[in-house]
C-alpha cells in the first residue's frame, strides 16, 4: 500500500469526510410535489436535480477519484400518506417502493460517455414525440434532465473528459463509475451493487498495462483509492444494519460466451481488498468445478482477515438454474448478485429478489395444529407441504400487481430503457420476484424429531407434542431430551438429510407456472434476510427442541443450538439437496475461528473445504472468520453462537460452553493476534 | 475387539497435512499436571457435566470396522486434500492393537498420523509408528526427576522410543508444550534441542485455558 493510499485510508477511518456534511430540509420540495400533483417520473428527476444542485464539490487531500456526499438527506419524493393511500388502493410495493437491490449496467455508459447517451435520448425523444407516445416523452425528457444534472455536478467538480466522454484509462473508468454509482444513491435508489467490475473495467486496465501507462502496482493503487471511496458515504446509505448497503462486486466466472473470466484484474481486486481490510466493497467470487485451488486460496486470504467475504457462487449450479427459469444462456453467464446474495443479471434484471418470505417453521407449526390426528409421519409431512403451498399461493396473489417508483437516471444506465422509451420501473428484460424460505434447518430438524419422538419412540402423541410446544416442553424433559438427541441437518445423517431433500425439492417447485403481472416468475430461495428474526417471533417452541424466543439460523445453515460434527459434515448435509430449483440466493454460512489460520496451511485447508462444497453442487457459500467482536457478542448472547468453535490448545471446544474466565482469556488472546 | 474413544473431531487444523479428522482415544498411563484433555486420562467411561447442567457421556466403544467406516465417510475430501486421520488421546498407544486395526482399514484410502506421549513399551511403539505416515512425538521434559514429578512417569521410556523413532525413518516432529516455570527457560530450550538430536522441534505456547474441562469432571486443575 502506498503512503498516499495509507493516508487516505487513515483519514477515511477517522471520518474526515464528515466535516463536509450538512443537513438540508427537503420538506418544501415534497410540499411542492404534493401541491402541484407532480407525477412520479418528474419527481424523481426533480429530486435528483435538487440533490445534486445542493451538493458542493468536496475534496479529500491527496485523492484523485472524486465525488463525495455532502448533503446528508436524500429528498423524500412521496409522503407516507401518499404511499399509504396507494397501498390502500391495492398496489403492492417492494420495501420502500423505489428501485433497490439492483446492479446497473455501468460498462456501456462508461465506454461511450454521457454526451453520447444524451444524443441517444434526443433521437429517441424525437421518435416518441412523432409517435405521440406521451409516457415515453415524459420519461425521456426527465432522463435527459437527470443526465444533465449529473454532468452539471461533474462540471462543478472540474472533472475532465469523463463523464461527458467515454473513459480511456482505468483511472477515468473508475472516476466515471464512482459518479454513476453515487448518482444512483442520490436518485434515491439503495442497495446499489457494483457488479462484475473485473469484466467491464478490464479493457481499460488491459490497455493501460499494454501501453505501459500503468504498472500492476499503479493499477492496484487506483483500485484501492476507488474502494476507499466506497466506504466514505456508506454510513449515509440505508440498510438494516451498518454495512448492509449492498455495495457488492462479483469477480471471476465466465464471459457471456462461456470463456473463463477470472483475470488479472480479478486478482488485483482481491489483493486490494486484502490490503485495505474494509467492509466495502463486498467481494463475491464465481467459481466452478474447474477453478484451481489457488483461486480459493486467494479468496481464503480475505476470509482470514475476518471480513466475512468472499462469498462464493457456483457457476455449475447457478447458470443452469437461471436458464431453467427462462434466462437466456448469455445473460445467465453474466450473473452477479443484486446487492447481497440474490442472483441478478446487471442491466437487464429488474427482479425484486427479496419481495417476501415463507416461514417453514411457521408452516410446520400450522400444519401440525391442523393435522394433529395424523396417523403417520408421512401425513404430517404432507400437511406441512400443503401449508407451504397455501402460503406460496397467497404470496403470488399478494404480489400480483407491484409498482416500482421510477428512476430516470438508473434507467439510462440500464440496458434498453432508452430504446424502449420506458423507465426501468416499468420492467426490464427480466421481472422476476424472489421469495425467501426461512428456517429450513429448524423445520427439517423438527420433522426428524417428531418422526422419532411421536411415530417411532412414541413418547407422546402429535397433539400432546403440540401442547408441549406452547409451554416449552414443561413437565416433559424426557421429550425435550429426545427431541434434542434426534437427527439434525448438518451431521451428514441421512435421517435428517432425506427430509431436507424432500422439503427443498417441494419448495423449489412451489411456484411452478405462477406469474406476476409483469410476466415474471417467482424464484424460491434459501435466503432469510432479516426474516429469520421476524419469523422466529411468530412461533412457540419447535419439535426440534428449539425453545420459544430462540432465533432461527440465518440463511442456509444448521440450527443454532445443535452440536454438529464439523464443517465437512455440514457441507455434506447442505449439498445433499438439489439446489438448482432454489437458486434465488441464500448462502450456506460457516463460521471458523481465526485460530484456524494460525498454522501456515490453514488457508489451504479452508480453501479445500470451499472447493469441496462447490464440487458437491453447493450453490452459494460464505465463511466467517470469528474474531474478538464475535466472541464478546457470544458471551452476551450465547444462544446465537452455539456453533462457535475455538481452538483452546490441544483441543477445540464450543466457546459458549467454556467458563467465563476461559472465554475472557480467549478473547484476550484473539486481541493479541489481531 | 473394541476401542474406547472419547471424541471424534472433524476438520482439525493442527494435527497434520490436509483435511483431517482426529480420533481421541480414552485412557493414558501418564498424569501431566497441565493435561488439557483430563477426560482422556481414565480408561473408564465417565460423565461430563456441562455448565448448563446437561450431562454428556464420555467414552464410546467402537469396533475397528465401525470406526473406520465412520471416518471414511469423509475419505473423498481427505484423499483429495492429502489429509487423513490422526490418532490422539489420551494415549493412543495404550490401545495399540485397536489403533493398528483401524489404521490398516484406513490406509488404502487416506493418510494416518499419531500424536503420542511415547509412553509405551518399545515393541508396541515400533509396531505402531511403522504403520504411520507421520508421528507427532511429545517431548514434555528433558529432566527425569521433573518428568516423574510433573507427568508421573519415567523419562527413559520416552527417550528410548524417540531413539527408535529416529531410527525408523518415519517422518516426525517433536512437540514441546511450554509450561511456565516448568520447562520454558532458555536453559530448558537448550536441553530440548540437545535431546532432539536434529529432529524438528515445535514449541507449543502454553494456553491458560488448558484447565477448562476439569470442572466438567468435578476435578480441579492444579497448575
Ligand atoms: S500424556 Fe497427554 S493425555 Fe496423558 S496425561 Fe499427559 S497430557 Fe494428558
Amino acid at each position: 500500500m502506498t503512503e498516499r493510499i495509507k493516508s487516505l485510508l487513515d483519514r477515511t477511518f477517522a471520518k474526515e469526510q464528515k466535516k463536509f456534511r450538512r443537513d438540508v430540509d427537503w420538506k418544501p420540495l415534497l410540499d411542492k410535489f404534493i401541491a402541484e400533483g407532480v407525477d412520479d417520473e418528474t419527481r424523481a428527476r426533480m429530486g435528483l436535480e435538487a440533490m445534486l444542485a445542493a451538493e458542493e464539490p468536496a475534496f479529500m487531500e491527496g485523492e484523485t477519484i472524486h465525488f463525495l456526499r455532502t448533503v446528508k438527506q436524500i429528498p423524500d419524493l412521496h409522503s407516507d400518506a401518499e404511499m399509504d393511500a396507494r397501498r390502500a388502493a391495492g398496489t403492492a410495493f417492494g420495501e420502500k417502493g423505489v428501485v433497490f437491490n439492483l446492479t446497473a449496467d455501468f460498462g456501456p455508459t462508461i465506454a461511450v460517455g454521457l454526451d453520447a447517451r444524451l444524443d441517444e435520448i434526443a433521437a429517441r425523444l424525437a421518435k416518441a414525440e412523432a409517435e405521440g407516445d406521451a409516457e415515453g416523452v415524459n420519461f425521456l425528457r426527465n432522463a435527459d434532465l437527470s443526465v444533465r444534472a449529473v454532468l452539471g455536478l461533474a462540471d462543478r467538480y472540474g472533472i475532465e473528459h469523463v463523464p461527458h466522454k467515454g473513459a480511456r484509462t482505468l483511472h477515468e473508468a473508475l472516476q466515471f463509475l464512482r459518479i454513476l454509482h453515487y448518482a444512483m444513491w442520490c436518485e434515491g435508489e439503495y442497495h446499489c451493487g457494483l457488479g462484475r467490475i473485473d469484466q467491464y473495467l478490464f479493457p481499460y486496465y488491459d490497455a493501460d498495462i499494454k501501453s505501459g501507462r500503468l504498472t500492476d502496482e499503479a493499477a492496484l493503487e487506483e483500485l484501492e483509492e476507488f474502494f476507499i471511496a466506497c466506504n466514505r458515504d456508506s454510513d449515509l446509505y440505508i440498510g438494516v444494519q451498518q454495512g448492509d448497503n449492498g455495495q457488492s462486486v462479483m469477480l471471476g466466472g465466465v464471459t457471456r460466451d462461456g470463456k473463463n473470466a477470472f483475470n488479472d484484474l480479478s486478482r488485483l481486486c482481491m489483493k486490494a481488498c486484502g490490503e485495505l481490510k474494509l467492509v466495502d466493497p463486498k467481494i463475491n467470487l464465481r467459481v466452478d468445478k474447474t477453478t484451481p485451488l489457488e483461486v480459493y486460496e486467494a479468496g481464503t486470504e480475505l476470509t482470514k482477515e475476518g471480513l466475512g467475504f468472499p462469498q462464493y457462487a457456483n457457476d455449475d449450479v447457478v447458470i443452469p438454474a437461471l436458464q431453467k427459469w427462462g434466462y437466456e444462456l448469455e445473460d445467465a453467464r453474466d450473473y452477479s448478485v443484486a446487492a447481497c446474495w440474490e442472483f441478478l443479471i446487471p442491466g437487464v434484471g429488474m427482479d425484486i429478489n427479496n419481495i417476501d418470505a415463507v416461514s417453514f417453521v411457521g408452516s410446520l407449526d400450522a400444519a401440525m395444529r391442523g393435522a394433529s390426528a395424523a396417523a403417520s409421519y408421512e401425513d404430517v409431512e404432507k400437511a406441512f407441504f400443503g401449508e407451504i403451498q397455501r402460503r406460496a399461493d397467497a404470496l403470488v396473489k399478494k404480489y400480483a400487481h407491484v409498482e416500482i417508483l421510477p428512476g430516470p437516471f438508473v434507467s439510462v444506465i440500464s440496458t434498453g430503457c432508452v430504446a424502449r422509451a420506458r423507465d426501468i420501473c416499468k420492467g426490464a428484460k427480466y421481472n422476476n420476484f424472489g421469495i425467501h424460505g426461512t428456517g429450513i434447518a429448524v423445520a427439517v430438524d423438527s420433522l426428524a424429531a417428531l418422526k422419532d419422538v411421536v411415530f417411532e419412540k412414541r413418547l407422546v402423541t402429535l397433539s400432546e407434542l403440540v401442547k408441549l410446544l406452547d409451554t416449552d416442553f414443561a413437565g416433559r424433559p424426557d421429550v425435550l431430551s429426545a427431541a434434542e438427541a434426534a437427527p439434525k441437518m448438518g451431521n451428514a445423517d441421512p435421517r435428517a438429510d432425506e427430509i431436507a431433500k424432500r422439503l427443498i425439492a417441494f419448495w423449489g417447485h412451489a411456484f411452478d407456472g405462477k406469474r406476476n403481472d409483469r410476466g415474471g416468475i417467482f424464484r424460491p430461495g434459501t435466503g432469510s434476510a432479516m426474516y429469520y428474526i421476524w419469523h422466529a417471533r411468530d412461533v412457540p417452541a419447535s419439535p426440534s427442541g428449539r425453545l420459544r424466543g430462540q432465533p432461527l439460523s440465518a440463511n442456509y445453515a444448521p440450527s443454532l443450538d445443535v452440536p454438529v460434527k464439523g464443517p465437512i459434515s455440514v457441507v455434506r448435509s447442505f449439498t445433499e439437496p438439489d439446489l438448482g430449483p432454489v437458486c434465488n440466493g441464500g448462502p450456506l454460512t460457516i463460521e471458523i475461528h481465526d485460530s484456524a489460520f494460525a498454522m501456515p496451511d490453514g488457508v489451504t485447508k479452508v480453501a479445500q473445504l470451499v472447493k469441496f462444497f462447490v464440487e458437491r453442487g453447493g450453490h452459494q457459500m460464505q465463511i466467517n472468520t470469528i474474531n474478538r467482536e464475535t466472541l464478546v457478542d457470544a458471551q452476551k448472547h450465547p444462544d446465537l453462537h452455539r456453533h462457535l468453535i475455538v481452538r483452546v490448545w490441544g483441543w477445540s471446544g464450543y466457546f459458549v460452553e467454556l467458563d467465563k474466565e476461559y472465554q475472557d482469556q480467549i478473547i484476550k488472546r484473539v486481541e493479541l493476534c489481531a | 475387539m473394541t476401542g474406547r474413544v472419547f471424541e471424534i473431531r472433524e476438520f482439525t487444523l493442527h494435527d497434520g497435512p490436509g483435511v483431517r479428522t482426529t480420533v481421541f482415544l480414552k485412557g493414558c498411563p501418564l498424569r501431566c499436571a497441565w493435561c488439557h484433555n483430563p477426560e482422556g486420562q481414565s480408561f473408564e467411561k465417565e460423565t461430563m457435566v456441562r455448565k448448563d447442567g446437561r450431562r454428556v457421556p464420555c467414552g464410546e466403544d467402537w469396533s475397528p470396522e465401525a470406526l473406520a467406516e465412520e471416518l471414511l465417510k469423509n475419505a473423498d475430501i481427505m484423499a483429495s486434500s492429502g489429509g487423513g486421520v490422526t490418532f490422539s488421546g489420551g494415549e493412543p498407544l495404550s490401545q495399540s492393537d485397536f489403533v493398528l486395526a483401524v489404521a490398516a482399514l484406513l490406509k488404502p484410502k487416506v493418510g494416518v498420523a499419531i500424536e503420542t506421549s511415547g509412553y509405551a513399551p518399545g515393541d508396541v511403539y515400533e509396531r505402531v509408528i511403522s504403520q504411520m505416515d507421520f508421528v507427532y512425538q511429545d517431548l514434555k521434559h528433558h529432566d527425569a526427576d521433573a518428568f516423574r514429578k510433573w507427568c508421573g512417569g519415567e523419562l527413559g521410556v520416552v527417550l528410548d522410543n524417540i531413539a527408535r523413532l529416529r531410527r525408523s525413518g518415519v517422518r516426525h516432529s517433536l512437540r514441546v508444550p511450554l509450561i511456565p516455570g516448568v520447562n520454558d527457560s532458555e536453559a530448558d530450550r537448550g536441553a530440548f534441542a540437545a535431546l532432539a538430536g536434529g529432529s524438528p522441534v515445535e514449541y507449543l505456547p502454553y494456553n491458560p485455558a488448558a484447565g477448562a474441562k476439569y470442572p466438567m469432571l468435578g476435578r480441579k486443575y492444579e497448575l
